[in-house]
């Protein structure tokens, strides 16, 4: 029961924290790519702060509401992981959180905010299915969707699952809003649609918006943990290559159109995840 | 007299009666009368059910006269109303196949089989209870609200004389006919209240008598009538192999090695197919919309769709293990991603729906095909949840409708500002359809888990998925939207509108949080023999080898999201309200923004249906040929 508490601080606490210094980090070395010197690392905690306390204006009640639902989804996502949960009903938990706010932009008329709704929308159509099929792949290897059997795996499933790794990154380069697929809103100030998806959201809610990303970005980096689960020293070591290799690609690609988005990742996606799907089931 | 028979004989025909009372007694107020006593006789009657539940009765006869000669008669009429009607409208493939049909018939009754063929008529087990339940208060809940619609909709369309009494004779007798098929156990019993089915719908979808109807009512009933063709031919083959026609002795393990049996249970599965609009007959039930709405309500929800279900996982023991296991799978998975897609490319809000039944019958399939104990626990809450939830929604949008006269998803931009309760209501029923702690999101995260160990299945159901968040979301949106409505102002609407919406709406979300406890009552008891359920119940989280769903702490933690949301939301209701970006340039209008010339110019957003993608044009011929391919593997392999 105590430990029960404990996980659950753990995922609410860690989330925010973890998250931030993330985002953070990513501001830096995206910074030092480009020759600048960039933000403090804690920057990213002063924009929330600051955007926390100022005056609360609303285009639609409604967007609040889903502001709210947002964070919700994504830190109770969260601390599933951290309680070991199912990975399958993480999954959903967290589509919860990606739906709430499509529906929080499309409740205003802003065509800003309108075409980035449909666009995530797009977004979450392409990398869906392919988290699924990851999931399925820690299946047919572990035997379990439970993240107690798949962490006590006792051999590195990335020798298993190299293609699902590539997958996944995939996922999260589309998740973190990074190019080449940040057509829905944009870390960056170069959006041809103002802040897209987020265009309507300000102050307090656009900081909750923040906040439930930072939470989002934790849960993906710990799904990339499963895949060297045997000791810390390799969890680490994944999750830093693979942030710096999404920094990376960010950094060196420009933003392409849905309709490529579309039929790239799912055509590169389904295929590797077939492949290696494959390859598990007969192995 | 027994108690068991009692019940049986008052949810089959009392609603016989009310329909017949309905067309004698033509005022209003007491046909409201009649339905709303027919509705309350079946929903008691099915309560008293559960506690006498599981039963078998032999029934053998009815006041001195044999039951079987009295269905086998009845079965006849009824195929001469359907050549009747074939002959009227001059439509040559319905006169075809009723021909085909009385053909097949009179082989079977007098030629094949000899001496009784059922001890046991009536075996109702907890699958049939559910069915019950459903129909008996899904279907009666849908009637009642149909009570307002009619007066309106009649008024609306200036009908001289009252076509209700049909109307509701017709209602009423597809829900007797409902749950004789589902109560009874010998085949031919089950044939003739399938084909009542087939008659029901096709008299309800052309009940406007408009060109279109008419039409559309045609091609529901020829298609339908094929899946009574191949109904009969299927138990012509079942007699013929097995020498039963009673459902519990012909699946018997041990049969599924011949050829014979094997194609007879897949002509019952094609039958199915078609009564649940499966690709590529789906164009029946997409027809059907252009009927009242309580009419698509019960059509997509209780009735009619409900019974291929039933029937394929009635049958499902019969071919565990076997190549048309496997092929049922496949297509089930593919009507799923096919009507998820096609549902996507729709602003036409019945259409999505219709599309979206499609879709998820096809994932029921998809799970009695992969036939395994987890699997048919899928099955069987998806079906409970979709029914309680597509009623609620059709009978939202047929409100929403007769309030904006349109049904288009474009046109229901900013109906809280209009309507806010059914609003409401309508985006929780979306919700309910695609969100934890939900049941349909329960029983679809069930069926992932069971089908993971086969990839086409398990890659078509994780498309299909993210295909079905798609058209919801940007349903849910889209209601939700601007104009921002001041101040919370419920509409007024007939009170038995809401004793439908309500109702429906707060049992979508009660059944959810039940969910466990319902598994164990209902759905496990179901799996017996060749099925093992595995899940265990501790502290309202079911669990197996492989899987948690921590249903009840989900609810409870869902439930405080909410709570914080919505006190969030009243707090906002203080905040200053600001008009929506516009580049600065906005007028003090709303939606207006500065143009050339400084003219004022409306800004609009619509939604995308990607219809070069998904557009009903573009996809139907290629879906109907994957369709027709699986089909041919499913009667072409099982030989």
């Amino acid at each position: 029961m105590t430990r029960t508490v404990i996980l659950i601080a753990c995922g609410l606490i860690a989330g925010p924290i973890l998250g931030g210094l993330f985002s953070g980090m990513d501001r830096i070395l995206t910074a030092r790519m480009q020759s600048r010197i960039g933000p403090p690392l804690l920057q990213p905690f002063y924009d929330v702060a600051k955007l926390l306390f100022k005056e609360s204006l609303v285009v639609n009640v409604w967007q609040v509401f889903c502001a709210y639902c947002y964070i919700a989804a994504s830190s109770i996502a969260l601390v599933l992981f951290f309680l070991q949960s199912d990975l399958l009903l993480i999954l959903f938990v967290q589509a919860v959180g990606a739906v709430m706010l499509v529906v929080g932009a499309l409740s205003s008329t802003s065509p800003y905010s309108h075409i980035g709704a449909h666009r995530e929308l797009l977004q979450i159509l392409s990398y869906e299915p392919l988290l699924v099929l990851v999931v399925v792949g820690f299946y047919l290897e572990t035997g379990s969707f439970k993240l107690t059997s798949i962490y006590a795996w006792r051999e590195p499933l990335l020798l298993k699952l190299p293609f699902l790794f590539i997958v996944l990154g995939y996922v999260l380069t589309i998740k973190l809003r990074k190019s080449p697929f940040d057509l829905s809103t944009c870390h960056h100030a170069h959006q041809e649609i103002v802040k897209g998806l987020l265009t309507d959201y300000s102050g307090p809610f656009l900081a909750l918006t923040e906040i439930a990303h930072w939470f989002e970005i934790v849960l993906l980096l710990g799904f990339c943990t499963l895949f060297w689960a045997t000791n810390w020293f390799g969890m680490a070591i994944l999750i830093v290559a693979t942030y710096f290799l999404e920094v990376l690609v960010d950094n060196t690609t420009s933003r392409m159109n849905w309709r490529w988005m579309l039929s790239y990742v799912w055509g590169v996606g389904l295929t590797l995840s077939l492949v290696n799907l494959i390859w598990l089931r007969q192995g | 007299m027994d108690m068991r028979a009692v019940l049986i004989a008052l949810l089959v025909l009392a609603p016989l009666v009310g329909a017949i009372l309905c067309t004698i007694l033509r005022t209003q107020a007491v046909r409201s009368a009649i339905v709303l006593a027919t509705g309350a006789i079946l929903m008691v009657s099915a309560a008293l059910l559960i506690p006498l539940t599981p039963f078998k009765l032999s029934l053998a006869s009815v006041f001195g006269l044999d039951l079987h000669r009295i269905v086998q008669v009845a079965d006849f009429i009824l195929l001469l109303i359907i050549l009747y009607y074939g002959f009227k409208h001059r439509h040559l493939v319905i006169i075809a196949l009723g021909l085909f049909q009385v053909a097949m018939l009179v082989t079977l009754e007098f030629f094949l089989v000899s001496g009784p063929t059922a001890y046991e008529r009536i075996n109702c087990d907890y699958l049939s209870l559910m069915m019950v339940l459903i129909i008996s208060i899904v279907g009666s809940i849908i009637c009642y609200q149909a009570i307002p619609y009619m007066r309106e909709h009649e008024h609306h369309y200036h009908v001289p004389h009252s076509r209700q009494p049909r109307f509701f004779f017709v209602m009423l007798l597809f829900l007797g006919a409902m749950n004789g098929l589902v109560l009874f156990n010998d085949l031919t019993f089950i044939y003739f209240f399938f084909e009542v089915t087939t008659l029901c719908s096709f008299l309800l979808i052309g009940h406007d008598r408009t060109t279109i109807a008419t039409q559309n009512a045609l091609r529901a009933l020829w298609m339908n009538s094929a899946g009574g063709a191949a109904f009969v031919l299927g138990m012509i083959a079942v007699y013929r192999e097995t020498g039963s026609l009673e459902l519990q002795n012909i699946l018997l393990p041990g049969l599924a090695s011949s050829g014979v049996y094997l194609l007879a249970l897949a002509l019952l599965c094609v039958a199915a197919f078609i009564k649940s609009a499966q690709f590529p007959f789906q164009s029946w039930l997409l027809g059907a919309m252009v009927a009242p709405t309580p009419v698509s309500a019960l059509l997509h929800s209780s009735t009619m769709v409900k019974v291929g279900v039933y029937l394929v996982l009635r049958l499902a023991p019969g071919f565990a293990g076997t190549f048309l296991s496997q092929t049922v799978a496949v297509f089930g998975a593919f009507s799923f991603l096919a009507g998820a897609a096609l549902a996507v490319g729709q602003s036409n809000g019945k259409k999505v729906l219709a599309y979206s039944t499609i879709s998820n019958l096809g994932l029921i399939f998809a799970c009695a095909g992969i036939n395994t104990g987890e699997s048919m626990i899928a099955a069987m809450l998806l079906l409970m949840f979709h029914a309680v939830i597509k009623a609620l929604l059709f009978l939202s949008v047929g409100a929403i409708e007769q309030r904006i006269a349109s049904r288009d998803i474009e046109d229901m931009r900013g109906l809280y500002a209009v309507m806010p309760v059914t609003a409401l209501i309508t985006v929780t029923g979306v919700v309910m359809m695609i969100m934890p702690p939900f049941g349909v999101l329960l029983s679809k995260w069930m069926a992932m888990e069971a089908a993971a160990r086969n990839l086409y299945v398990i890659i078509m159901i994780a498309l299909a998925s993210a295909l079905t968040v798609m058209y919801w979301a940007r349903w849910a949106g889209t209601l939700m939207s601007d104009p921002f409505a001041g101040r919370f102002r419920p509409e007024r609407q007939p009170v038995l509108t809401w004793l439908a919406l309500g109702p429906l709406c707060a049992g979508g979300a009660v059944l959810s949080v039940v969910a466990p406890w319902l598994y164990l009552w209902l759905i496990k008891p179901v799996l017996s023999g060749s099925y093992t359920a595995t899940y265990t119940l501790t502290a309202g989280v079911l669990e197996n080898a492989y899987g948690t769903f921590a249903i009840l702490p989900l609810c409870v933690v869902a439930l405080l999201g909410l709570v914080v949301a919505v006190v969030a939301l009243k707090r906002a209701f203080t905040s200053k309200v600001v008009p929506a970006y516009m580049s600065g340039i906005q007028t003090s209008e709303p939606f207006m923004f500065l143009g050339p010339m400084n003219q004022p110019v409306k800004a609009e957003a619509r939604n995308y249906y990607l219809d070069s993608i998904f557009g009903e044009k573009r996809l139907t011929d290629w879906v109907n040929l994957g369709g027709g391919i699986l089909l041919t593997l499913i009667v072409g392999g099982a030989l």
